[in-house]
């Protein structure tokens, strides 16, 4: 497969992705019944606990959490097996993988044949490392899966993020999906155009100068949006509709998100 | 490069936090004077446009693929400040929506790629291509020693922010909690793969983009070359500068080499460790660290690891640390360099932005804009002129 | 004689090197619809930026209901707000124009920035996208819509501060026929109506829908107005503004006509 052909499909599974999360976030669970702003101060406070957790069972924990909401919010662990833990443990999994080795410590098993030690303060911290960041992904996963974006976005405004960075992020999400089928047509049409391999200098000269085009084309695009912006009466400030409501359920999970990230806090020291 | 949840400690991803903030804030006034009502829009487009760019597999030599982040190429056109804001922003959607990257070490990943990559790009193409034209040759190469040192300085500050997790955090059985593995570890991992594949990513976008602007739309790399010969000048000689800018290349490679020793010299060693646990708890000593430490206040406990690494400290790296290191006094010095390189290099890039501010009017000056403020982003049309038309 | 709604005068508009309007002079009555027929390139939506003053002539005036229309004029705040009250604008491409992550953020986007109360907002936004039957989009990203839905979407964004001037940039542009059709009903819709509306389009077949008054723009000039039903029996003034092109033709029965007939001539 050339760098055509993996770009293309890289924007393709982006692209399936979000229409994947907009579906989800659409469903009936208990996670999207939540007002964003609760989701977004639970979900942090976990992945924030399970960061802090000195200990592997407590982060365990956390994780059992996340599945249990999972469940409850019509993620199926098949998805969260595809999609989280499969890659995490992939990247992370081999990164730790050499721990057991190098990390100095008690002894617990030598590797036969090669005589190499393995320590139990190496396969500890080996453990802890790859179940944290499972913990924090799937969490984070969570999230986004079962809250649309432009809720996510509102939301992030009760952690203190400012309204044009609020709107900027709007924005820059909406034009994402804009440029990347610009991009995808772009180069869908190159591909067509191609025959047989091209030489090294040759694809990078191809590939950065679709790069190139995309730039010119989007500056364009800013100064168009601008005027489109002008038209409807924007004078420089930004203003975002709150529409959030909270229910009952809201408080109660809210209460129940920080009482189990205190445990976890306090368990985890 | 972009790190995951659970690779730092929480309270590293709080410094970076913290150490970010300025920038961000620095970045925005910066960019919104400019820009002015045009700061939404295309901030906006702009962020888009580099979480795109981050998903362009590029063609390698040696026939592999890679991605890059596209901070060089965001510099080189948007300047450093717009650089940082677009790039975070596209780190931010990253994180949030695509899992790339951990909501809690946001703030690291956008220190390392978009604040150091931005500045790092910036710094090392304004020295490299000088004046040259805006079709020079020397600007491509800039564009590509621009793009493999700025990945190559985010690698880096990404391994020190791994190397130093398994000194400060580790469980009471001494295995460490975040990333295992030490500074000796830790940097040449990250960098073996950086220097060798991951930095030609971006070398290979930042220049072949450069190139082919020069033959289609010279104008957009005019915002970073400001003291640019027009082409049929260049073989002249060159008119005698200014002080500033014959000072100015100068100014940086001293920069560079007070941030790059330091590190250098941690890379060997663990110059940043050399705080004793019991500085912790001396408001004299917490001062010196704070001041060392970019004036970002120490935790009021030792870190736990710290603790219990203190009565073992001379052992851990011996064969990696040179002796002199050792000494407290050197520690401090070595961060007090780095410290003072950072602070040259911010005034410097601070300077040329004030610099080209005075050389700004007369060439935006043609510009017809709906608002009338200048255009700083030289976009290749008027803002509101239609497709088609014109 | 009323105070015409826009009264252009002597406008020169270049881009760079190229002559976008050359001394331009025309002027649009009060509740009036108006065409802009004119090929590519002819400067009809240069014109048309101008009239909403995104962009400003480098020679000649414009005045919107008798006061200039200038870059310093625009600075007040107040001018400006009443200004983008009034009038509205609806470019031909709605990607640009369709910024924000929702459709409902999206009507709601011009009312927030003329500050109106939340509620009045929430109401008004609400009852246009009743209007323009486009509510089960809410929630959708602009993205996931078609092209048809877009132009909905972003004729209800300028509609929903109920301008009283509506300017329309190839409404029918890249539409397949349904959604054309669906929106040349609307324009019909206005006929009327105490709206003024200016219409650009190089397609004839809507031109008498949605018009009462039409200037035939050529190289940055007005070179003929009038009623829509009497221009366009000028065939040679149309062919010479390249509106129109003689071509053979098939009617689907297999029959060829002989009558003389015109089709206007799509990209």
């Amino acid at each position: 497969m050339n760098f055509v052909e993996r770009t293309l499909a890289g924007f393709v599974n982006a692209m399936e992705r979000a229409l994947y999360a907009e579906e989800l976030a659409k469903a009936d669970g208990l996670l999207q019944r939540l007002d964003p702003r609760i989701k977004v101060i639970g979900i942090l406070a976990l992945v924030v606990a399970a960061a802090m957790a000195h200990k592997l069972w407590v982060i365990g924990a956390v994780f059992a959490i996340a599945l249990i909401l999972a469940v409850y919010s019509r993620v199926s662990p098949a998805i969260l097996a595809k999609r989280v833990w499969l890659p995490v443990l992939l990247f992370t999994g081999i990164i730790a993988l050499p721990a057991p080795l190098v990390i100095s410590g008690r002894e617990v098993w030598r590797l036969p044949w090669l005589d190499w030690p393995l320590t139990a303060q190496g396969l500890a911290s080996a453990s802890c490392l790859v179940t944290r960041v499972e913990t924090a992904a799937t969490l984070s996963v969570l999230l986004v899966l079962c809250t649309p974006w432009s809720r996510v976005l509102k939301a992030l405004r009760v952690l203190g993020v400012p309204v044009v960075f609020v709107v900027i992020l709007g924005m820059a999400y909406r034009y994402i999906f804009l440029l990347l089928e610009s991009a995808h047509d772009m180069l869908e049409s190159r591909r067509s155009r191609m025959v047989g391999e091209l030489e090294g200098p040759e694809r990078r000269r191809v590939a950065a100068a679709s790069v190139g085009v995309l730039i010119s084309k989007t500056l364009q695009m800013s100064g168009d949006v601008y005027g489109a912006m002008l038209a409807r009466g924007f004078r420089g400030e930004v203003y975002v509709l709150d529409d959030f409501k909270t229910a009952t359920l809201d408080w109660i999970m809210l209460t129940v998100f920080v009482a189990l990230a205190s445990g976890a806090f306090y368990c985890g020291r | 490069m972009h790190i995951p949840d659970g690779y730092l400690s929480p309270s590293t991803c709080a410094v970076l936090y913290g150490t970010s903030v300025p920038f961000w804030y620095i970045a925005l006034r910066r960019v919104k004077k400019f820009l002015a009502t045009r700061l939404v829009p295309l901030l906006s487009v702009v962020a888009a446009l580099a979480f795109v760019i981050m998903m362009f597999n590029l063609p390698l030599p040696g026939g592999t693929t890679g991605h890059a982040v596209g901070v060089a190429i965001a510099t080189i056109i948007l300047g450093p400040w717009a650089s940082i804001l677009a790039i975070s922003t596209a780190l931010l959607i990253q994180a949030i929506f695509f899992g790339d990257g951990g909501i809690t070490t946001l703030g690291a990943n956008c220190f390392n790629m978009a604040i150091v990559g931005s500045l790092t790009a910036y710094a090392v193409y304004r020295v490299v291509a000088g004046h040259a034209p805006l079709t020079s040759s020397r600007r491509v190469v800039a564009a590509a020693l621009a793009g493999y040192t700025a990945i190559n300085a985010a690698a880096f500050c990404a391994a020190v922010e791994f190397g130093i997790q398994p000194l400060f955090f580790t469980d009471p059985n001494g295995a460490p909690l975040y990333a295992p593995y030490a500074l000796s570890i830790a940097i040449p991992a990250m960098m073996i793969g950086h220097l060798t594949f991951a930095g030609l990513a971006e070398l290979v976008l930042s220049a072949g983009v450069v190139a082919y602007f020069q033959r289609t739309n010279p104008s957009l790399l005019k915002l970073t070359a400001p003291g640019a010969l027009p082409a049929d000048e260049a073989m002249r000689p060159v008119p005698s500068q200014s002080t500033w800018s014959t000072v100015r290349p100068l100014g940086t490679a001293l920069a560079l080499l007070l941030v790059l020793t330091p590190l250098g010299i941690l890379a060997a060693g663990t110059a940043w460790g050399e705080w004793n646990a019991r500085d912790f708890f001396n408001p004299q000593a917490r001062e010196k660290i704070a001041a060392a430490s970019g004036n970002i206040a120490p935790p009021v406990q030792a870190p736990r690891g710290l603790e219990r690494l203190y009565s073992v400290w001379t052992a851990p790296f011996p064969q990696y640390t040179p002796a002199f290191v050792r000494r407290p006094a050197v520690g401090y010095a070595l961060s007090a360099m780095f410290g003072s390189g950072i602070i040259i290099l911010v005034f410097l890039i601070a300077g040329s932005l004030a610099f080209r501010r005075r050389r700004q009017p007369s060439s935006a000056g043609s510009n017809v804009t709906a608002t009338g403020d200048p255009t700083p982003i030289p976009t290749s049309r008027d803002p509101a002129l239609p497709k088609g038309e014109g | 004689m009323p105070v015409p709604v826009f009264d252009v005068r002597e406008v020169t508009f270049r881009y760079h090197q190229l002559t976008a309007l050359d001394r331009l002079n025309l002027a649009i009555e009060p509740g009036k619809r108006v065409a802009l027929l004119g090929a590519n390139g002819s400067g009809k939506s240069t014109l048309l930026r101008i009239l909403d003053g995104l962009v400003f002539p480098e020679k000649g005036l414009v005045t919107f209901c008798g006061e200039s229309l200038t870059a310093e004029r625009l600075q007040d705040p107040d001018f400006t707000y009443e200004f983008r009250r009034r009038v509205g604008l609806v470019f031909q491409n709605p990607d640009t124009q369709l910024f924000s992550p929702t459709v409902f953020d999206e009507v709601a986007f011009g009312p927030l920035q003329l500050q109106w109360p939340k509620e009045k907002i929430r109401a008004q936004v609400e009852q246009m996208l009743e209007v323009m039957k486009i509510t089960h989009l809410k929630d959708r990203s602009p993205h996931h819509l078609s092209t048809g839905e877009k132009k909905h979407v972003t004729l209800a964004s300028v509609l929903v501060l109920d301008p009283e001037v509506l300017l329309l940039d190839e409404p029918t542009a890249a539409l397949d026929p349904k959604s054309a059709s669906q929106m040349i009903d609307f324009l019909i819709g206005l006929r009327g109506g105490a709206k003024t509306v200016v219409t650009t389009t190089h397609d004839l077949d809507i031109v008498e829908d949605v018009a009462d008054h039409c200037f035939i723009f050529q190289t940055g000039r007005v070179v003929a107005e009038g009623a829509p039903a009497d221009l366009l029996r000028e065939t040679s003034l149309l062919e010479q503004t390249n509106l129109v092109h003689a071509h053979r033709h098939v009617h689907t029965s297999g029959e060829t006509h002989s009558h003389p007939h015109l089709h206007s001539h799509q990209h």
